[in-house]
């Protein structure tokens, strides 16, 4: 019982921090439609800007808000200074639909190359800032302590955040305007590149809490070779498209999804598993309801 | 179209020729490659970047700083030895590309400490060393089929094989804790099952085994291992994973209040990347662990002395732990091989003389070498002792135990071996 | 653009093989060495140039199927002591299979679902390796060509034997891919990636065809993770990491997916890098942080300067350039 009730907790507790990835990721899809595969190096980058920040100040909170912001503003460059240039260049013709999964790949590359001379290759550590040690339950210790409890807690506050931010301000509507109709939303009046721009940089606020979260979910340590970082934008990706890619919510579903299968699959299976429930999961999901949890029909065509 | 496919396979096929052309080639040496009057040329495959390369990219900089200090007190015969350091990201491929570069290109007169099973499978079947004559000394891995003369000739192990370090703590733990719960947490590949293997052989039985998928190691996948480990009442647990899994494991473990007694394998025991993998010290503190060298903390072992300062000098500030003290070690072997290979070493030379005198080599470890014309066998022992209050791998009591065994059926025994002196200066004589 | 006959591309072929021979006796055994690596990566990235190129799809796991290929070449030689040859074909059997399956997956998804699940599959399908022991696990297993034949004589090293069976089976591979681009399956092909819904109009299967464009395309990752297997003597689930995925998209990207014309290029390139990059940094006294990572830093910038400024490739750059050149 006490080890079905963990389990679901563990499961919870990365599907939550996979969720955060995966809304980054449909945030930059909803925008530009585009899968940003350097997203994950991105959370990096901006987790390291957040250590830095911790050496200073020693707060946890300020560290987190500060890669928060760092996380936007990087993101909003790379929009700027290249996603534009690139889409401009290979709007049409043969490749126009491979284009920007190569070019975020690359960027993926420079991204990681450039964290590693500065900050070098070893394991750097920030401490968590609430205690990891499990809450009591009669005589059993849940996997469950003040550090996940904020995880879940931070995950949902932000969730809700970018959903109100979504349906009070049409953002999400002139979002998906900008990315599927640009010409028709300019003439309605919306400031296309504003917009685009907005979306990245919501991203990178995401995947910066996202990286942020996913080392104080374990003893604080990280390095630019993290496993952890590049299964993050695995599981990131294939929560998101789980999810439809194209929806929130179904962003967040689909990380819980992901987060929950697995831990029962390495629970009540085998932690030889690992890598391969992930895949099947995903193809499971893809051949019975190709357009996600929650999707739009012929999605999978865009 | 196709025109234009010609032109370029042409073109490309030119520019490559041209290139392959212009490359210079080393002019000719006089006695052996990689060997000239003033320097011996060694050359290190080994991950320095990708997910396999924290903690082991210390080792080619703690050969080097060995070999820096070799050089300033005369080097080996009035010859410096200089250290090529190649990446090879932990990939078989990049490792047969690296170890060509350094055999072709580099010249070097030999390898040295390569690292990783399925690398040194691929460079042993493709470069084929034993083919060329090129001595492969002192593998980094516990894999024990390296120690086979007939199969790899030119290769030599110094690891205490996987399949030892099992059946040496099967023995231990028969002797401290026997008729206790037992659990297992292993890499689901042949670093584990070699070890599951000397387990058996053993007659060990676990309550529970665990297998994690290499990689897989995290804060929930750990969960999973202790829900299983405490859901058996395992109280004595072997980790014998890499560190990040050890590390990951005693975290979680410490969270969830699961206290059992604690074995950590040799391969995932280092306390120093453990602690700079954010665990601290505390959860640490007197699990119980092997090593074949001599405690990084005891200062008063001549060995540690002498490396932790030649170290400190060359980085300071940096960490003397396992990793170093190991890889200084293996430079040091390295260097008496060479000075027995005699005043104008040859490959030939240093092959024959690592077979004739290797046995009899000073080094830091606790336990013999045991290298004869018949075994590449190097360590063959382990010591066991318990994480101090700050983290420190320490002997019980201060006493080291060991224990020596083979990779096939043979008894475990305790070791009476004492290990000779240093040489004076830890300079080869 | 006027096409040459059968039997001048046959002359052409035959030519650059005896170039290839004497080349082979002119270099150094490094250079055969990496010469033969630039085959397995040409014949790897014409496998992309097919799939992406050609008919649109992308996939980012191509380092799976050169797995694929790899262990069934491996397994043909050891259990059946099969004559390299018939391994090969086995590993383009295998791997083309693997490939239809995939076909049929992804016949149903396009852009980044495709990409996402190619990635997954990159991922996931090396550690099945380690579940069974016929994989021989973590060390993988041997895959021995043997050595030249004795009459080449005692000086003919094992490389230079490498580099000719693959360069000699990248010739044949090379010569049969354009005949496929000729034929009516490439023209469609080159259809579908236009525009699916034109090519639907037009009478054409679009799920027929990309489950035949990604069967034939993973039929030459298979052939290439023969190869690949061969130079380094063995099949294991790290040589066949996520990177070298990434490695071939990055080396088909450098040549231009539209074109095979420029095979070469992206495949002397992620030979060359390694070396360039040790001479840069050597040159400019770099520190170790540096000097390790800055192949990987010029790799990834020459990729995107790439995609941003010569999307379709250098060599179809320069042909359009001419083009318009002759127009005037």
């Amino acid at each position: 019982m006490i080890q079905l009730l963990n389990t679901i907790l563990i499961g919870l507790t990365s599907g939550a921090i996979y969720a955060l990835m995966a809304m980054a990721i449909v945030l930059v899809w909803r925008s530009t439609r585009v899968i940003n595969f350097a997203q994950a190096g991105l959370a990096l980058a901006s987790t390291y800007i957040g250590y830095q920040v911790f050496q200073i100040v020693d707060n946890y909170w300020i560290a987190l808000f500060v890669a928060m912001a760092a996380g936007a503003a990087l993101s909003a460059f790379i929009e700027i200074a290249f996603m534009r240039l690139l889409l401009k260049h290979t709007s049409s013709g043969p490749i126009a639909s491979v284009a920007p999964i190569i070019a975020t790949l690359g960027l993926l590359g420079i991204v990681k190359a450039i964290i590693t001379m500065i900050w070098g290759g070893q394991d750097a550590v920030i401490k968590p800032p609430l205690s990891n040690t499990g809450f009591s339950l009669g005589s059993s210790t849940l996997v469950f302590s003040p550090m996940k409890l904020a995880i879940i807690t931070s995950v949902a506050v932000l969730v809700l955040i970018f959903s109100l931010f979504f349906q009070k301000t049409n953002i999400g509507l002139a979002l998906r305007a900008s990315a599927y109709a640009p010409e028709i939303a300019r003439l309605a009046g919306v400031k296309v590149d504003l917009v685009r721009t907005l979306g990245w940089a919501l991203s990178g606020a995401a995947g910066a809490v996202a990286g942020l979260l996913l080392t104080s979910n374990g003893n604080g340590s990280f390095s630019p070779e993290s496993m952890e970082f590049s299964l993050l934008l695995i599981s990131g990706f294939i929560a998101a498209v789980i999810g439809g890619l194209d929806s929130l919510v179904g962003a967040v579903l689909g990380g819980v999804v992901l987060g929950l299968v697995t831990s029962f699959v390495l629970m009540y299976i085998s932690g030889s598993l690992f890598f391969i429930a992930p895949f099947v999961v995903l193809l499971l999901v893809l051949f019975i309801r190709p357009q996600g949890i929650i999707g739009v029909k012929a999605g999978r065509r865009a | 179209m196709t025109r234009m496919n010609r032109r370029a396979l042409l073109s490309a096929s030119a520019v490559l020729a041209v290139a392959a052309l212009t490359a210079t080639a080393i002019p000719a040496q006089a006695s052996e490659v990689g060997v000239s009057s003033t320097e011996i040329k060694l050359g290190i495959t080994i991950p320095m970047t990708g997910s396999a390369s924290p903690g082991y990219n210390k080792i080619p900089g703690a050969m080097k700083a060995y070999f820096d200090y070799l050089n300033a007190n005369g080097g080996v015969n009035g010859r410096k030895i200089t250290l090529k350091v190649e990446d090879d990201q932990y990939v078989p491929t990049q490792a047969v590309a690296k170890t060509n570069k350094l055999i072709l290109q580099d010249k070097v007169m030999a390898l040295i400490s390569p690292l990783g099973t399925a690398n040194n499978k691929a460079v042993a079947a493709s470069v084929n060393p034993a083919r060329r004559g090129i001595p492969v000394m002192f593998v980094n891995t516990g894999f024990s089929g390296f120690a086979d003369v007939k199969k790899y000739p030119t290769t030599y192990a110094i690891l205490p094989s996987y399949i030892m370090e099992a059946k040496i703590m099967a023995e231990y733990i028969k002797d401290n804790f026997e008729g206790k719960t037992l659990g297992l947490v292993y890499q689901d590949d042949d670093f584990g099952t070699d070890a599951l293997k000397g387990f058996a052989s053993s007659g060990i039985k676990f309550a529970v085994k665990v297998p994690y998928a290499s990689g897989s190691q995290s804060a929930a996948t750990a969960a999973g291992w202790v829900q299983k480990l405490s859901a058996a009442k395992a109280d004595v647990v072997i980790l014998f994973g890499v560190s990040s899994a050890t590390a990951t494991a005693l975290g979680v473990a410490a969270s969830l209040k699961y206290a059992p007694q604690w074995i950590l394998g040799s391969v995932g025991g280092d306390a120093t990347t453990i602690k700079t993998l954010g665990v601290p010290a505390a959860v640490l503190y007197n699990a119980v662990g092997a090593s074949f060298a001599p405690a990084t903390t005891d200062t008063a072992d001549e060995y540690v002395k002498l490396f932790s300062d030649i170290y400190a000098k060359a980085y300071p500030g940096s960490a003397f732990d396992n990793n170093v003290l190991v890889g200084m070690n293996t430079a040091f072997v390295a260097a008496q091989a060479i000075k027995a290979a005699g005043n104008n070493p040859t490959r030939k030379s240093l092959l024959a003389a690592i077979d004739a005198k290797g046995a009899s080599f000073a080094s830091a470890a606790l336990v013999p070498l045991n290298y004869s014309k018949t075994s590449h066998v190097g360590y063959n022992g382990y010591w066991f002792g318990k994480y101090s209050p700050t983290g420190d791998l320490k002997p019980v009591d201060g006493k080291y135990v060991l224990y020596t065994t083979d990779s096939g059926s043979g008894a475990v025994v305790k070791s009476t071996w004492k290990r000779p002196a240093m040489p004076a200066k830890g300079l080869p004589e | 653009m006027h096409k040459l006959s059968n039997r001048v591309r046959i002359a052409i072929f035959i030519l650059l093989g005896i170039a290839i021979y004497f080349l082979s006796g002119a270099v150094d055994e490094l250079r055969v060495y990496q010469g033969a690596t630039v085959a397995v990566y040409v014949v790897g990235i014409a496998s992309i140039i097919l799939l992406t190129g050609y008919s649109g799809q992308v996939s980012l796991g191509q380092g799976a199927l050169l797995g694929v290929g790899g262990y069934a070449a491996a397994l043909m030689r050891i259990h059946y002591n099969a004559p390299v040859w018939i391994c090969f074909a086995v590993a383009i059997l295998v791997a083309a299979a693997a490939g239809a399956l995939l076909g049929l997956a992804a016949a149903r998804l396009s852009g980044p679902y495709l990409a996402g699940t190619t990635l997954a599959l990159a991922v996931g399908l090396p550690s099945i390796a380690n579940q069974f022991a016929v994989l021989g696990g973590e060390q993988g297993l041997l895959f021995d060509v043997g050595f030249p034949p004795l009459s080449f004589g005692e000086e003919f090293t094992q490389y230079k034997w490498f580099f000719w069976i693959a360069s000699l089976a990248t010739l044949i591979a090379i010569f049969w891919l354009q005949n496929v681009m000729r034929s009516r399956y490439g023209r469609s092909w080159k259809a579908v990636r236009g525009n699916d819904v034109a090519a639907e109009l037009a009478g054409i299967n679009l799920t027929r065809n990309k489950t035949l464009a990604f069967t034939l395309s993973a039929g030459l990752a298979g052939l290439s993770g023969a190869l690949l297997a061969m130079t380094i003597g063995t099949v294991s689930p790290s040589a066949f990491p996520l990177a070298l995925s990434f490695s071939l998209l990055t080396g088909a990207v450098l040549s231009g997916v539209t074109t095979l014309g420029g095979v070469m290029i992206g495949a002397v390139t992620l030979v060359a890098i390694p070396d360039i990059a040790g001479a840069v940094a050597s040159r400019f006294g770099s520190s170790e942080a540096v000097t390790n990572n800055l192949p990987g830093l010029l790799v990834s910038t020459l990729l995107i300067l790439t995609v941003l400024f010569v999307p379709n490739g250098p060599v179809e750059q320069m042909r359009a350039r001419r083009e318009h050149r002759v127009k005037k």
